[in-house]
C-alpha cells in the first residue's frame, strides 16, 4: 500500500483519547462501510478523522440535486456520478493516510457479496437506506462471524444497533415491519375517500393500466372474489379493465391521435363512474361520486388560487391547480408520455428508443404531472379534497424527509460503537488510557463462542423526542432463541459445486453424525425464507448430484436442519475455491462415511497435487462446526410427530427475557408483516414493557407456508411495489424508526377487503 | 438575501428538509445571520450541518492559527493549513459545502470584548461560541442577554460533551404528533429561559432519585467541574496531577447542588480519571454528535418550531447517551 504522510500532531487527539494501542488497532482494521448516502457521507468523514485508515465503500447509487442539503461530499459538480466514488475521493482529502476502496454495485448480489467475502472484513458498518439490503448485511455478517453495526434515520429520528453474532440481537431477532400503509383494494379501486386513495390508483392501478405491461388485470380481483367479496362490484371493475383495451390502443397510435386524452378521461371520469353509482346500494351510505364533464370543465373560468395563497410563502409546486389546470395537466402530461410510447407494431428503427412501458418515478416529471392530475380530479369526483404536486410527489414516492443533523449525529454513534467492536477484540473498554493489558483475541469462526463480557459496553442508540432524554443508550438484547437467522450454525464449505456433491458437503461438515437424520435445503441470502429442499430422510436421490447440477450455487446455503428437532440447523454458505492452486481441506478427511470422498476422488483433474486424501475441489471448515444442542424449552414437541418437511427455522417458544434496564424503554413495534418471511416473527414487542407479559407465547402467524405458494398476480403486485395482505385487519404500522431514508423501495400495501 | 420566492435550485437542494419543516422554516434560516465563535471539532461540524441547511449568513470568528492536533476533527483543514489563520484556511470550503450561503470571516477576537461584542451581537440573529471557558460564557451571555439574542454554546471534553442555550423568551409551534398525518395540528409554545449566570446556581433538591437518575448526574457535574476547574486554574487538567482536585471540585458541587443522594454523592473516580486525562482533546465522532445537537438546535430556535434544548444538554461518549436538564427553569 502506498504509504502517504501527514503531520505528526494529526492523530494526538484521537490518541490521548483512544490509547494508542486502540488506536493502531483502529488503523488496522479492515472496515466495510454499505451506503455512501445521507449516512454514508458523515460516516465516511468521520471514520477517516478517527483513525480508520483502511476502508472499502460500497454504494450503486449516484448523485441527485435532493442529496446536496445532507450529503455534503457531494457538489452540484457531481451530479449524475456514482456515490461511492466521489465520497471516496473527496473523503482522502481530509486524511492523506486513508486509503477506501470505492465500489459501485448492489451489496445483495450473492455471486460478488458471499458470506467470503464479508469475511475479509473485521467490522461492518451499515449506512442503508432499505430493509432488503439491511437484512441481507445482517445475515451475512451473523453468517461470516463479522461485527457489525447498523443503522437508520427518518427525518430527526434515528437509531444505531451493534450487532455481535450470538452475543446480541442479530438483525432480524424482531421483526421489521414492512414500510407502506395498506389499502384495501376496493377502497382504491371504487369507493376512495381519502388523498392517498387517489394517489395510489393514480400511481400503482391507472398507470399500470394505460401504460405499464399489457397484462389481464383479473387475477387480483379472482382473489377479491375468493374472498367474498361484493360479486356485482367485482364484475363491475371486471368491465372497466376490459375496456381499458380501447385506450390502450389509442395512446399507442401513431402518430397519437388528439382525443387520447379526452377517450382516457370520459372513460375514466365519466363511464366508469356512472357505472358504479349504478350499482345503487354500494351508495346507501356513502356519499356518491359525480362523474366529470371534459366540456364542462374546458369552459370553466374559476381564478387560480395563486392571488389568494400569495402572502403565505410557497414553492410554485405547493400551490394547489384549479380544476381546469388540473385537466390541462392531464392533458398535457398524457400526450407527453404517449409520445414515449413506441406504438404497439414498431416500424422505424427510430422508435427502438422509445420506451414500451412507463412507470411511475417521482423524479420523472411526465410521470409525476400524471399522477398529480388524474389523482386530483378523481378526487374531485368522489369529493375529497385535492393535493398540490409537491405533495402528490412525497405521498406517490413515499419520501422519507432528510437532514444532515440526524445523519451526522447517527454516524458519530456508528463509529462510537464500532470503536466498541475493536476495543472488544482487544479485550479493553475504549474509553481512557488505563488499558488492561492486552488483547485475547475472539475468533469469529463461528456465532457461538464469543465471550460476550467483552461486549458489556455496546448499546443500541435511538434519537428520541422525548425533551429530557434525546438520545437514550440501552443496553443490547440478547440474541431472541427463536431467530431465524442468528441460532442458526454457520459455516462454509468452498467447492467447485460442478464437482463437489451434496454429499460431499454436507456430510463432510456433519463428520461422524450421519446425514440421514437431517433434510437439507438450499436457500438464497437475499430470501433466506424461501428455501428448497434438496433431500431428506426418506428422499435421498440428489444426495450424490452435483451442488451444480441441483442449482446450488456459489453464494447460496445449504440449510441442514436436523429431523427431530435436537440440533440448531447448520447453515453451510457456499463459496468458491480460491483462485490458483488446488487446495486440500485440512480437515478434508473428515467426512465420516466413506462415500462423501468416494463419489469424487477418482478423476481429480490438474489441481489435485499435495497431500492427504482431500478432494481437490472441496474445502471443508477447519475445525467442522459444533453440532449445538437447542435449548431445552425450544425442542420441537416430541419424537413422535415429526413434521415433513419442517422449514428451517420453526421454533416454538417465543418468551423471551426482559432485561431489568428495559423498563420505562421505548421500543420498536414489531408487527408480524404477512407471511412475506417465512421465519416466524420472533417475539411481539410492546411499547414500554414494564411487566411481563401473561405467559401465552402469541403463535406463529404461519408456521408451515408452503414454499413455492406466492400466486402470480400476487408477486407481480410485490414487484410493482405492492402488497397484498391476508386480511384487512392486519394493518402494517408505519414504523419511523425503520429508518428508510428514501423510500424508494418500499411499497404501498393493498389489503383485499 | 430577499425574502423573495425560492428558485428551482433552492426547491430541488432543500426539498427533503422542507419536507420536513416547511417552507415558513426554511425562510427563517434563509433570513438568519449567525455568529460563531472559534473553529474547533464542534464548530466544524455545527457550521457543517447550519451552512447545508441554507442559512443567510454566517460569520465566524477565530484568531488562532491551525496547529497539526487540528486536523484531527477538523476537516476543513489540510495538512498544509497547519500555521495558517483557522479562518482563512477553512473560508472557501465552508462556501463550498452550499454557495447560497454568504461566510464572512474575523480572524481575530477583537468582537469579544465588551463594547465591540455589543455591536456585533446586534448584527446578528443568533450566537453560538463553542469551545469557551465558563466565565467568559457568563460575560458574553449577559452581553447576548441585553441584545435579546439568543444564545448557544457548547463544546466537547474528550468523550465528554455540552451545549448550554439561553433564548430568553422563546415562541414556538409544537407539532402534535399525536393528530392524524392529514390534518396536522400544532401547538403554541412560549419558554422563559435564565442566564447561563442563573442556571449554574440551579439546585437539583426537588428531583426523584428516578428523575435525577434519568439525567446523568455524573457527565453533569464532570462538566460543571470542568468549567470550576478552569475557572481557577485558568487551565483544563492535563495530566493525573490533577485528579484529586478534580474529584474534590466535583463532589463540592455535586453537594452544594443538593442531588439526590440516592443516586449520587460523589463522580465516579474512573470518569474524573479519564474526563482529567482526555479533557483537551477532541474526537471526530464526538464533535459530530454534539455538533449535530447543537446545529439542530440552532435550526429549531430559528424556525420557531419544534422544543428546543431547556438547557443544558450533556453527552456521553462512553454510552452514547444524551441528557437534558433544566437548569434553573421550570
Amino acid at each position: 500500500m502506498p504509504t502517504t504522510t501527514t503531520v505528526p500532531g494529526r492523530t494526538k487527539h484521537a490518541k490521548g483519547i483512544l490509547g494508542d494501542e486502540l488506536h493502531k488497532k483502529l488503523g488496522e482494521t479492515k472496515v466495510l462501510v454499505v451506503g455512501a448516502g445521507g449516512i454514508g457521507c458523515e460516516l465516511i468523514k468521520t471514520l477517516v478523522l478517527s483513525g480508520f485508515i483502511n476502508i472499502t465503500l460500497l454504494d450503486l447509487d449516484t448523485i441527485d440535486l435532493s442529496n446536496l442539503n445532507r450529503q455534503f461530499l457531494f457538489r452540484t459538480t457531481h451530479l449524475k456520478k456514482p456515490k461511492s466514488l466521489i465520497a471516496a475521493s473527496v473523503a482522502s482529502t481530509f486524511n492523506p493516510l486513508v486509503h477506501i476502496t470505492p465500489i459501485q454495485d448492489n451489496i445483495t448480489d450473492s455471486d460478488k457479496y458471499h458470506v467470503e467475502w464479508f469475511r475479509t472484513f473485521d467490522l461492518v458498518l451499515n449506512a442503508l437506506d432499505n430493509l432488503e439490503a439491511r437484512k441481507y448485511v445482517g445475515r451475512m455478517c451473523v453468517a461470516g462471524g463479522v461485527g457489525m453495526v447498523e443503522s437508520g434515520t427518518a427525518g430527526y429520528l434515528g437509531q444505531v444497533q451493534p450487532i455481535v453474532g450470538g452475543v446480541t440481537e442479530c438483525f432480524e431477532c424482531v421483526e421489521k415491519p414492512k414500510g407502506g400503509k395498506t389499502y384495501p383494494v376496493c377502497t382504491i379501486r371504487s369507493t376512495p375517500s381519502l388523498p392517498i386513495h387517489s394517489v395510489v390508483w393514480s400511481k400503482s392501478y391507472l398507470m399500470g393500466q394505460l401504460f405499464g405491461v399489457d397484462e389481464d388485470a383479473g387475477t387480483e380481483l379472482d382473489e377479491a372474489e375468493k374472498q367474498g367479496e361484493n360479486a356485482e362490484e367485482i364484475a363491475n371493475l371486471r368491465k372497466e379493465a376490459e375496456s381499458f383495451a380501447q385506450v390502450r390502443a389509442a395512446i399507442r397510435s401513431k402518430p397519437t391521435t388528439t382525443p387520447a386524452a379526452r377517450m382516457i378521461f370520459d372513460k375514466i371520469f365519466n363511464t366508469d363512474i356512472k357505472r358504479l353509482l349504478s350499482m345503487s346500494d354500494m351508495w346507501n351510505h356513502r356519499a356518491k361520486p359525480v362523474p366529470l364533464d371534459f366540456d364542462r370543465i374546458m369552459q370553466e373560468t374559476e381564478v387560480g388560487n395563486g392571488e389568494k395563497e400569495k402572502e403565505s410563502v410557497a414553492l410554485k409546486d405547493q400551490k394547489k391547480l384549479t380544476t381546469k389546470e388540473n385537466l390541462e395537466l392531464f392533458i398535457s402530461s398524457v400526450s407527453a408520455l404517449s409520445a414515449r410510447l413506441s406504438p404497439s407494431s414498431p416500424s422505424s428503427s427510430e422508435e427502438e428508443t422509445k420506451e414500451t412501458v412507463i412507470e411511475f418515478d417521482k423524479d420523472d416529471p411526465d410521470t409525476l404531472d400524471f399522477v398529480t392530475a388524474t389523482s386530483n380530479l378523481r378526487s374531485l369526483a368522489y369529493g375529497i379534497p385535492q393535493k398540490s404536486k409537491w405533495e402528490v410527489k412525497e405521498m406517490a414516492g413515499n419520501i422519507i424527509p432528510a437532514i444532515a443533523t440526524t445523519n451526522a449525529i447517527i454516524a458519530g454513534l456508528i463509529v462510537l460503537q464500532g470503536v466498541h467492536l475493536v476495543a472488544a477484540k482487544l479485550g479493553r473498554s475504549s474509553a481512557g488510557s488505563s488499558a488492561s493489558s492486552s488483547s485475547n483475541a475472539l475468533t469469529s469462526t463461528t456465532t457461538t463462542n464469543s465471550d460476550s463480557s467483552s461486549y458489556t459496553a455496546l448499546r443500541n442508540i435511538h434519537i428520541q423526542l422525548k425533551p429530557s432524554v434525546p438520545l437514550s443508550a440501552i443496553t443490547t438484547s440478547r440474541p431472541n432463541p427463536a431467530c431465524g437467522i442468528c441460532r442458526d450454525v454457520y459455516t462454509v464449505v468452498r467447492c467447485d459445486p460442478l464437482r463437489a456433491t451434496l454429499r460431499d458437503v454436507v456430510q463432510g461438515v456433519l463428520g461422524p453424525t450421519p446425514i440421514s437424520e437431517f433434510t437439507i435445503f438450499a436457500s438464497a441470502p437475499s430470501a433466506p425464507s424461501a428455501t428448497r429442499i434438496l433431500a431428506d430422510p426418506d428422499w435421498d436421490d440428489n444426495l450424490d448430484r452435483t451442488l451444480g447440477s441441483v442449482n446450488v450455487r456459489c453464494g447460496m446455503f445449504v440449510n441442514v436442519v436436523h429431523e427431530e428437532g435436537v440440533w440448531e440447523t447448520i447453515s453451510v454458505g457456499i463459496g468458491g475455491l480460491p483462485p490458483g492452486e488446488g487446495w486440500y481441506g485440512g480437515n478434508g478427511s473428515g467426512s465420516g462415511s466413506g462415500s462423501g470422498s468416494g463419489s469424487g476422488s477418482g478423476n481429480g483433474n490438474g489441481n489435485a497435487e499435495g497431500e492427504g486424501e482431500g478432494i481437490p475441489w472441496l474445502m471443508l471448515p477447519d475445525p467442522l462446526p459444533r453440532l449445538v444442542v437447542k435449548k431445552e424449552e425450544e425442542k420441537k414437541g416430541g419424537t413422535n410427530t415429526p413434521p415433513p418437511p419442517p422449514p428451517p427455522v420453526e421454533r416454538a417458544s417465543l418468551k423471551r427475557g426482559l432485561d431489568e434496564e428495559d423498563d420505562d424503554i421505548e421500543l420498536l413495534d414489531g408487527d408480524d408483516n404477512n407471511g412475506a418471511d417465512a421465519h416466524p416473527p420472533a417475539t411481539k414487542r410492546r411499547k414500554t414493557i414494564s411487566n411481563p407479559p401473561p405467559s401465552t407465547p402469541p403463535k406463529h402467524q404461519h408456521p408451515t407456508r408452503p414454499v413455492f405458494s406466492s400466486p402470480s398476480k400476487k408477486r407481480k403486485l410485490e414487484e410493482d411495489g405492492l402488497v397484498l395482505m391476508e386480511s384487512a385487519e392486519e394493518v402494517l404500522d408505519d414504523d419511523l424508526l425503520d429508518g428508510r431514508e428514501n423510500g424508494g423501495g418500499e411499497g404501498d400495501v393493498i389489503v383485499i377487503d | 438575501m430577499a425574502s423573495g420566492e425560492f428558485t428551482e435550485e433552492e426547491q430541488g437542494r432543500y426539498d427533503r428538509q422542507i419536507r420536513l419543516w416547511g417552507i415558513e422554516a426554511q425562510q427563517r434560516m434563509r433570513n438568519a445571520t449567525i455568529l460563531v465563535v472559534r473553529l474547533r471539532g464542534t464548530a466544524t461540524e455545527t457550521i457543517k450541518n447550519i451552512v447545508l441547511a441554507g442559512i443567510g449568513k454566517l460569520i465566524l470568528v477565530d484568531a488562532d492559527d491551525v496547529k497539526e492536533e487540528d486536523l484531527g476533527a477538523g476537516f476543513f483543514f489540510r495538512d498544509d493549513d497547519v500555521g495558517k489563520k483557522r479562518v482563512d484556511a477553512a473560508k472557501a470550503r465552508i462556501e463550498n459545502l452550499n454557495p447560497l450561503v454568504t461566510v464572512e470571516t474575523v480572524p481575530n477576537f477583537n468582537v469579544l470584548n465588551n463594547q465591540n461584542f455589543e455591536s456585533t451581537v446586534n448584527g446578528v440573529d443568533l450566537v453560538c461560541i463553542t469551545e469557551w471557558d465558563r466565565d467568559d460564557l457568563v460575560r458574553l451571555n449577559i452581553i447576548c442577554r441585553r441584545s435579546r439574542k439568543p444564545f448557544y454554546s457548547g463544546g466537547t471534553y474528550g468523550l465528554l460533551g455540552y451545549i448550554f442555550c439561553d433564548l430568553l423568551d422563546h415562541n414556538y409551534i409544537s407539532p402534535d404528533r399525536s393528530s392524524p398525518k392529514d390534518v396536522p395540528k400544532s401547538i403554541q409554545m412560549k419558554v422563559s429561559y435564565p442566564s447561563l449566570q442563573d442556571a449554574l446556581r440551579h439546585r437539583w433538591s426537588l428531583l426523584s432519585k428516578r428523575q435525577t437518575k434519568e439525567l446523568n448526574p455524573a457527565s453533569v457535574f464532570a462538566i460543571l467541574a470542568l468549567w470550576r476547574f478552569q475557572s481557577i486554574q485558568k487551565r483544563l487538567p492535563i495530566g493525573a496531577q490533577d485528579v484529586g482536585e478534580l474529584q474534590q471540585i466535583a463532589d463540592a458541587l455535586v453537594s452544594e447542588a443538593d442531588v439526590n443522594k440516592q443516586v449520587i454523592t460523589t463522580v465516579p473516580h474512573s470518569l474524573i480519571e479519564s474526563v482529567t486525562m482526555t479533557a483537551v482533546h477532541e474526537f471526530s465522532p464526538v464533535c459530530a454528535i454534539v455538533g449535530g445537537l447543537l446545529a439542530q438546535d440552532i435550526l429549531k430556535t430559528l424556525a420557531a418550531r419544534e422544543p428546543p434544548i431547556a438547557n443544558f444538554l450533556t453527552f456521553d461518549g462512553n454510552t452514547g447517551g444524551a441528557s437534558v436538564c433544566k437548569l434553573s427553569m421550570s
